[in-house]
């Protein structure tokens, strides 16, 4: 047993003696970060003897935690760390691998960071913000920025700025966490311009452009020039109505206008004249789209062919603006000084007659493929009266004029009977439209034999009929109806003595027969007893 | 102490040792599985690391079993004034018990986790139980009386002839069996081999297989139930009063030799314990107090 008793002292001897071995005394070794602190000389370092407290010890040294403690920062002064004990956390003597901070990074409780964790920042991982390049404050002991601690809390200390100083620094004024884009909080009514109508649904980027600014992607918000409307929108009307769109659009569609009873249309390349001022707008701007751009060169863009292409020549109508006046339909500006250019250019009475006399011969007007015959307008009263060959063509000018109607001026030597004497004097009525006795005028202008009788009467009633025919000129010129070429000696009893004294009365008596009553000039009996 | 009092006491205090080893286990199992370098972030850390309620707890208490194990027991064997308290058998079953169950606790309390001048402690202390494991073996191969008085070579031969007059006339076994079953026995004497630890083993089988061929011999002889066990029982204390007879010589020898290793190793693992706790309050580690 002696034996025994000196081994262990020797044991101890030898225990004691190597400093290493109070080493031994240390539960465990410590980790990398506080491996400067090992051995027996530094236990108070950490420890305080009597006292499992070394929490005090701890910022003495981790000064960075004890400010942000003492300035109510940070995770370690959340009222689950606040009051803790260092060691509950940060555990030592287990290793110099030992990770001193070491928490579950799906269940840790960010909120007690003092920064919540909301939208994408509460599903992306730790390390895409807790990254070296992101560590603003180098506050911690890590310099290598394997830590934690020092990222700052606004948006920018991790965010690159989207807007390059050109807005405010305060993000969530406007976004949100879920996603950079949209930016919920923003409130454009809230700007100086208010988006109102159509700007409300336009996408951003129509107004406010991308561009690269400083080698990035830039879109311009601040500094938008919005004072006019062409500032963004490009003035189809080429400034003819100023600046002010408004006046005439609004914002809910370009196309709606307004106030068209002060719009100026004399501004447009078609300015409102005559009858086009007081038409209702809607009657040639049919789709209530005023801003349609309307043809406008041809009356025919709005007005329907009234006259139905009758002056197509050579497959284009001419312009209504020929004939017509924005003044009105009618009356039509077609004067005779055009109609002279057409090939019945208007001459005498018909300069005088209305147009309609013509061109309106039933309901509808008629310009196209108006006949010039006399007869496809007027009525041929003389038709089977008259030889064709006087109305050529239907053409009544071998007679009439279009003077006066009546103004004949025929050359009846043309005929087979030249008016001479007395017969120059007649009018035409007076052989061509004789009345009988009814007085209603009897036409002809053509007989079976020229005779005197078809015209005049034969008051001798046939006495000097021969063969059938009373020739009258044997006896009287066309001058008068005196018997002029009449000499009685060429007749049966030739007048001599006494005879020749003699008033024609005295022999040839007037004698009645009836209803005849005539002057007897030829005797059945020239015998001296007949009358003596 | 009755027989079947001891039984129940015996098994009481087993059942207590292996009752806080298993519930320790099952308690602390995820813990105690959890690699080290993460336990301290483990739930139950507060309560299991050594420092903790409990495992801070069960090394104070595992400490002081196994110091009134140790100098309970020593006193009662060393010091005169108190050798007659109580039979020295059952101060070493205590000593036993206090001895295991304080381990037990002390290895919760390190949490598996060996480092440091401590771990000698603890080395120490397990050298102490698995030479205590050891010694307990030696102990039991040499025969004593209740009283722990060791028992002569005539005292035991004397027993082996009751144990052969109590088969052969109460249970009438076949003489032709008992001694075929003698000679067998007497045979297990003459092997011998170079290798001890082999040859307790070797033993030991050899011991087995006799007691199931005698079984099975007997069961040829009209003997069932009670009455068989009984038998196979007497003939077990045979073989193993046989073994001890043999056996004896030997086994004083290593007792001796054993002392020589139980002892330094406790003081070893006390000394330095005083010194882990002498620390431990130094950086104010007191536990509840």
């Amino acid at each position: 047993m002696k034996k025994n008793i000196k081994h262990l002292i020797l044991f101890f001897g030898l225990l004691f003696t190597f400093s290493p071995v109070f080493g031994q005394l240390s539960p465990g070794e410590l980790s990398k970060a506080h491996a400067s602190l090992e051995g027996l000389n530094n236990c108070t370092k950490c420890h305080v003897l009597g006292d499992k407290e070394t929490s005090s010890k701890c910022l003495e040294c981790h000064t960075e935690i004890k400010t942000m403690i003492d300035k109510k920062e940070g995770y370690h002064a959340s009222l689950e760390v606040k009051g803790q004990k260092c060691a509950k956390c940060h555990g030592e003597h287990f290793g110099r691998d030992f990770k001193l901070i070491h928490f579950d990074k799906d269940t840790f409780d960010h909120n007690l960071s003092g920064y919540k964790l909301v939208g994408k920042h509460s599903k992306i991982k730790c390390v895409d913000c807790h990254k070296p390049e992101l560590i603003h404050h180098k506050i911690s002991k890590r310099k290598d920025g394997n830590t934690y601690l020092g990222l700052g809390t606004d948006c920018l200390s991790c965010h690159d700025d989207f807007h390059q100083k050109t807005l405010s620094s305060n993000c969530t004024s406007c976004h949100n966490q879920e996603a950079f884009r949209p930016a919920p909080g923003f409130n454009h009514s809230q700007t100086k311009f208010p988006l109102v109508g159509k700007h409300q649904s336009v996408k951003c980027v129509k107004c406010h452009k991308m561009e690269e600014r400083n080698g990035k992607k830039f879109q311009q918000f601040k500094g938008v020039a919005f004072a006019r409307c062409t500032s963004c929108h490009e003035d189809v009307h080429k400034n003819k109505f100023g600046n002010d769109c408004l006046k005439c659009h609004n914002q809910f569609s370009f196309h709606q206008v307004k106030q068209l009873s002060s719009f100026n249309h004399d501004r447009t390349d078609y300015p409102l004249r005559g009858k086009h001022a007081n038409v209702d707008c809607k009657k040639c701007h049919t789709t209530g789209n005023y801003t349609k751009p309307l043809k406008f060169n041809r009356c025919s863009n709005c007005h329907e062919d009234y006259h139905k292409k009758q002056f197509v020549k050579n497959g284009s109508s001419p312009d209504c603006s020929n004939c017509h006046s924005v003044e009105g339909f009618s009356p039509s500006t077609y004067g005779i000084t055009q109609h002279n250019q057409t090939k019945f250019a208007l001459k005498g009475s018909h300069m005088a007659t209305p147009c309609f006399a013509c061109h309106k011969t039933s309901d509808q007007w008629n310009f196209g493929n108006m006949s010039t015959r006399c007869i496809d307008c007027h009525d041929n009263i003389h038709k089977n009266y008259m030889d064709a060959r006087y109305i050529p063509n239907g053409n009544c000018k071998t007679c009439h004029s279009e003077n006066e109607w009546n103004q004949i001026s025929f050359d009846h030597n043309t005929t087979n009977f030249a008016l001479l004497g007395k017969h120059k004097q007649v009018t035409c009525q007076a052989c061509h439209f004789r009345k009988d006795k009814t007085t209603k005028p009897i036409q002809q202008f053509k007989w079976k034999k020229q005779e005197c009788t078809n015209c005049h009467t034969d008051v001798h009633y046939d006495q000097f009929d021969k063969n059938g025919i009373t020739e009258c000129l044997r006896c009287h010129t066309n001058e008068n109806w005196k018997p002029e070429k009449f000499d009685h000696n060429t007749a049966r009893f030739k007048l001599d003595g006494k005879h020749k004294g003699l008033a024609c009365i005295q022999c040839h008596k007037t004698i009645s027969q009836g209803a005849k009553k005539y002057i007897e000039y030829k005797f059945k009996d020239i015998s001296c007893a007949s009358c003596h | 102490m009755n027989r079947i009092t001891h039984k129940i006491y015996i098994y009481t205090l087993v059942f207590i040792t292996v009752f806080v080893f298993i519930a320790m286990a099952v308690y602390g199992r995820n813990y105690y599985l959890t690699e080290v370098g993460l336990r301290h972030f483990h739930n139950q850390n507060e309560m299991l690391k050594p420092t903790g309620l409990i495992g801070h707890g069960v090394g104070i208490i595992g400490s002081f079993l196994i110091l009134t194990g140790v100098f309970g027991y020593m006193i009662r064997k060393r010091i005169r004034r108190f050798s007659r308290i109580g039979y020295l058998k059952y101060w070493l079953e205590f000593h036993i018990f206090l001895c295991s169950l304080g381990p037990v606790l002390v290895l919760y309390h390190t949490s598996f986790k060996f480092g440091g001048l401590v771990a000698i402690s603890f080395w120490s202390m397990v050298a102490v139980v698995l030479s205590g494991v050891i010694g307990r073996f030696i102990y039991l191969q040499i025969p004593r009386t209740i009283q722990g008085r060791e028992l002569s070579l005539n005292d035991l031969s004397g027993i082996e002839a009751d144990l052969y007059t109590e088969l052969k006339e109460q249970y009438h076994v076949d003489d032709e069996i008992l001694s075929r079953m003698n000679e067998a026995i007497v045979s297990l004497e003459s092997r011998e081999s170079k290798n001890f630890l082999f040859h307790i083993f070797q033993r030991f089988y050899l011991e087995r297989k006799l007691k199931n061929q005698f079984k099975s011999e007997l069961k040829t002889q009209d003997l069932s139930g009670k009455n068989l066990r009984k038998v196979v029982k007497l003939f077990k204390s045979r073989t193993i009063l046989k073994r001890r007879i043999e056996w004896l010589s030997t086994m004083q020898r290593f007792l001796r030799y054993w002392h020589v290793a139980h002892l330094p190793f406790a003081l070893v693992m006390l000394v330095i314990m005083i010194i882990h706790v002498t620390v431990a309050v130094l950086f104010g580690y007191k536990w509840i107090f």
